[in-house]
């Protein structure tokens, strides 16, 4: 074992830990060092020791979590392992995932007070590091707002503020986005930069929004099975996409693409928007990718009556039948205040429609209103032009799945079967089901897990199982409020690959509510931007998502690619490509004449 | 006809069975789950009842509980409109006035129609409806106006505490409670555990709401049958009940999870580290604080004097 940690440095030395009763160690063998104002990005997939190595080295490990530890983790020449929490905490803070249930007083303030009160520290002193982190936070502005007033984003600075405020050298923040719309998100890693910059605070992220962090981050740590597989500046991480394949985590999207085209980038990775956009203006690159624009654009005016791919003129269109969703200049009011105002949409069948928009922008009470939940106070919800009745929910499941984002939530039942058959035992099955009890027992993979406990199978069994149950119901649509939320990128990928089977299988329209802009959103083939309760654009995913300028001012973020190609060539975009395969074969199918069209030193590997 | 035993028993069987049956359906209807969850939920507001001395805070509705004791009906007339007087002072938000108004009305109903049924006062009894025999072997003779004044009575008494108790909760941040208490040398966990139920109480609400909400997504019927649909009911009630066994496993679970993440967070936050507590707030007395104290002290000492004079005292034996 090695001796004392240099002076402010965190320092795990051949940490493992296995918790009590598991057969398999969470931590084997983890060695990781951090310096004073790092920022440190850890990732991997779920389950692959990243949330025990946070708790470890804000040193809940093994004072409140209990299991066998070897190794030890220091801070300088602390031991942090051996010390009580509230010691520990003075050098590693720790904001846990979920804001809700770390926010345990009523104010901004008292929240934030609450930890210096507790450490008997006079009454300037407390009042003095209030004010620091609510400054710092950016919460300043909010402190005597209740807590249960503030938006996900609010709480989770407030969450960073209240750990701040026991001073703490290092700052460890389990998933700190997941709940964040992409601007929210934003806000926090701004927050955490300026902490780790100007407070020489070390930053130590744990996320799978690695899109989002990378830019931020000084250092990128892999984990594989709860071993630190990778641990390298973002540059060098992800210079060799191989160890991310094989986890299976994903890699930015610009990363993806320098990979993709490496003439066009040349050595020095792309890690944020910025730096693409600078490393490919004004070469062939640029050219290509605005050829390919004008391409797209002259098919589009060619193949002008058709709709996502669909044609409309000998066959009746989606327009011409009637929708299967509607809302008709539907607005939903809560305590005075509107949180749907004058919504008129329509969701035809077969489609797969994204609504986005920030937090509170009305999407979750929009979804709702289609099964009965809440009352609109103007406006009509129909289905297959049947008014949906507000508070018939019983009635309207039938036709209408909502898939909560807390699946946990929907699952009552003490076997999987069981759990598939739930609903038969209160209404009659289905006459015409699509998918029966065995057949959703295969399609869904719950094969020879019949008889399992729900509870047995992983988060991802456990969200499978809720949306097979719906679907034995036979539902004319299924609505999805924000399914992909804290999955790592290989649960959402085969989440996806699920939805897409599904539809191929049962053919059924898909109304998804989601932040995951990059993922869920860029699937459908529509989306519907929501803004202050409003609709604010409508169209083909494509479409919308090149309207950069519109999503950052209802606070939602395009995909990467599709702000690099807006940042290139502005409104000549038009529809933006959203897949880094796509954009990379169009770009090089529209490049010229690599020894004409390449200037000395451009696209050439750089230093 | 209305002498006739039959519509005799249905008239006593809906006097005494509608009360019991509509104030839960009036609950349900005006509040409900998500209306419960703002009841006990702090408002910030800058109002001098804000500002006043958290330990005033505290002494208020203990003083004000001691009247409600000490005085005859009359009196305790007097000590409930001073209880309604801050509430003017106070403005609440409109949900907040309809979940009160429910959680104040709705006992006293209850009390007022309670009393009037089973409080038997010495003969001779003045009934506003006396039950024909077969009701009456249940218990309750009939209505009785002097039960139902008692009822009004005992009911206004609870509803002192209550009134004042909630004003003092929507106007009063859970931090200055702490301080107050530890100020009387009340032990931290006691303000902790007042911080956490508080907190996680509409959290807890809001939870439970969310999962009544996921059984009927998954095709659990919960509706209510129509109020003639009288062989309907039992049905409707062993679904119910059925139902609270269904979201009792989420709701485990789901509470579990989250007082360990808790029990972290307020480890982390160095909670129980000191015997002693610092304080952000440090209550200097005002003005308004001293007017509060004058008042309050006047009020139970006038009380005092008042019953040791037998002026408006309550009698016992």
């Amino acid at each position: 074992m090695t001796s004392a940690a240099p002076a402010g440095q965190l320092h795990a030395e051949d940490v493992s830990f296995a918790y009590v009763g598991a057969v398999r160690a969470a931590l084997r063998h983890v060695n990781l060092a951090v310096a004073p104002g790092e920022v440190i990005l850890i990732t991997g997939a779920s389950g692959c020791g990243k949330s025990t190595l946070a708790l470890a080295l804000c040193g809940l490990i093994p004072s409140r979590v209990h299991g066998e530890l070897r190794g030890r983790v220091m801070f300088g020449s602390a031991p942090l392992s051996g010390m009580k929490p509230h010691e520990a905490s003075q050098i590693v803070g720790m904001v846990f995932q979920n804001p809700n249930l770390q926010l345990i007083n009523q104010t901004v303030q008292s929240e934030v007070a609450f930890g210096p009160e507790n450490l008997a520290l006079p009454q300037p002193e407390i009042a003095a590091r209030v004010d620091w982190c609510l400054d710092v936070t950016g919460m300043a502005g909010m402190r005597t707002a209740a807590v249960v007033t503030l938006s996900g984003g609010q709480k989770q600075r407030t969450a960073i503020a209240a750990t701040l405020a026991m001073r703490p050298r290092v700052l460890v923040l389990d998933e700190p986005l997941s709940d964040l719309d992409p601007v929210g998100a934003q806000e926090v890693l701004a927050t955490l930069q300026r902490l780790a910059r100007d407070g020489g605070t070390s930053v130590i992220i744990i996320e799978h929004r690695v899109d989002e962090v990378a830019p931020w981050a000084d250092r990128v740590v892999l984990m594989d099975d709860g071993r630190v597989v990778l641990d390298q500046p973002p540059r060098a991480a992800w210079a060799e996409p191989g160890p991310w394949r094989a986890t299976g985590v994903g890699i930015p999207d610009v990363v993806q693409l320098a990979h993709a085209v490496p003439e066009a980038f040349g050595s020095r990775l792309p890690l944020s928007l910025t730096e693409a956009a600078d490393a490919v203006r004004d070469t062939w690159f640029e050219a290509a990718l605005a050829a390919a624009a004008a391409e797209r654009r002259t098919a589009a005016g060619d193949s002008a009556g058709h709709l996502n791919g669909t044609p409309v003129g000998a066959a009746p269109g989606p327009e011409a039948v009637p929708p299967v969703l509607s809302w008709d200049g539907v607005s939903v009011e809560f305590d005075g205040k509107r949180a749907v105002d004058d919504v008129t949409l329509a969701v035809h069948e077969g489609e797969w429609v994204a609504l986005i928009g920030a937090n509170g922008s009305g999407k979750s009470t929009l979804t709702g209103l289609t099964v009965g939940l809440g009352k609109p106070s103007a406006g009509v919800v129909r289905f297959r032009g049947q008014p949906v009745r507000p508070g018939k929910v019983f009635d309207h499941a039938a036709q209408v799945a909502l898939l909560l984002q807390a699946a946990d939530d929907m699952l009552f039942e003490t076997t999987v079967r069981k759990e598939l058959e739930f609903g038969f035992r209160f209404r009659a099955r289905p006459e015409n089901p699509v998918l029966d009890v065995p057949e959703a027992v295969e399609f869904f993979g719950f094969a020879g897990r019949e008889e399992d406990s729900p509870w047995e199978l992983s988060q991802g069994g456990r969200q499978r199982l809720a949306l097979a149950a719906l679907l034995v119901g036979a539902p004319g649509v299924l609505v999805l409020d924000e399914p992909t939320t804290g999955q790592d990128a290989q649960h959402m990928r085969a989440f996806l690959r699920l939805l897409d089977r599904v539809r191929a299988r049962i053919g059924i329209t898909i109304v998804t509510v989601t932040h995951d802009i990059r993922g869920l959103a860029s699937r459908a083939a529509r989306v519907v931007l929501l803004g202050e309760g409003q609709v604010r654009a409508d169209g083909p995913t494509r479409q919308v998502f090149a309207k950069t300028g519109d999503l950052i001012r209802w606070g939602v973020l395009a995909p990467p690619l599709a702000r690099l190609q807006s940042e290139l060539l502005g409104p000549a975009a038009g529809d933006v490509l959203l897949e880094v395969d796509e954009l990379a074969s169009a770009v090089l199918a529209h490049r010229p004449d690599p020894a004409r069209a390449t200037p000395p030193g451009a696209g050439a590997l750089r230093p | 006809m209305m002498n006739s035993l039959f519509v005799q028993t249905i008239i006593a069987y809906l006097l005494i069975f509608a009360v019991p049956m509509v104030l839960p359906f009036v609950f349900l209807k005006v509040v409900g789950l998500s209306g419960l969850r703002t009841l006990v939920t702090y408002e910030a507001k800058d109002t001098p009842l804000h500002k006043l001395d958290p330990r005033l805070k505290v002494l208020y509705p203990v003083g004000m509980g001691v009247l409600s004791i000490l005085f005859t009906w009359k009196f305790m007339l007097i000590v409930f409109g001073l209880t309604i007087l801050p509430w003017l002072w106070l403005k609440p938000s409109r949900a907040k006035i309809k979940v009160l108004m429910v959680m104040i009305i709705g006992p006293a109903i209850a009390g007022f129609w309670g009393q009037g049924l089973y409080y038997l006062p010495p003969p001779p009894i003045h009934f506003v409806y006396k039950f024909p025999w077969t009701m009456a072997w249940l218990g309750s003779p009939g209505i009785t106006t002097y039960g139902m004044i008692f009822g009004l009575q005992q009911t206004s008494r609870v509803l002192v505490t209550v009134s004042t108790s909630m004003l003092i909760l929507i106007s009063t941040d859970v931090g200055d409670f702490t301080w107050a208490f530890e100020r009387f040398k009340a032990p931290p966990h006691v303000g902790f555990a007042l911080t956490a139920a508080l907190r996680f109480l509409p959290e807890m609400i809001a939870r439970t709401n969310l999962v009544l909400r996921a059984v009927e997504l998954r095709g659990y019927d919960m509706s209510r049958p129509r109020w003639h649909q009288f062989g309907q009911w039992p049905d409707y009630a062993r679904r119910l009940s059925r139902c609270v066994v269904l979201v009792t496993v989420p709701l485990l679970i789901g509470t579990l999870r989250g007082t360990a993440t808790m029990a972290m967070v307020a480890d982390a936050r160095g909670f129980g580290a000191s015997k002693k507590r610092g304080s952000l707030h440090v209550h200097k007395t005002t003005a308004v604080d001293i007017w509060g104290y004058a008042i309050l002290g006047v009020l139970v000492v006038g009380a005092l004097v008042l019953n040791h004079l037998g002026i408006g005292a309550r009698y016992y034996g």
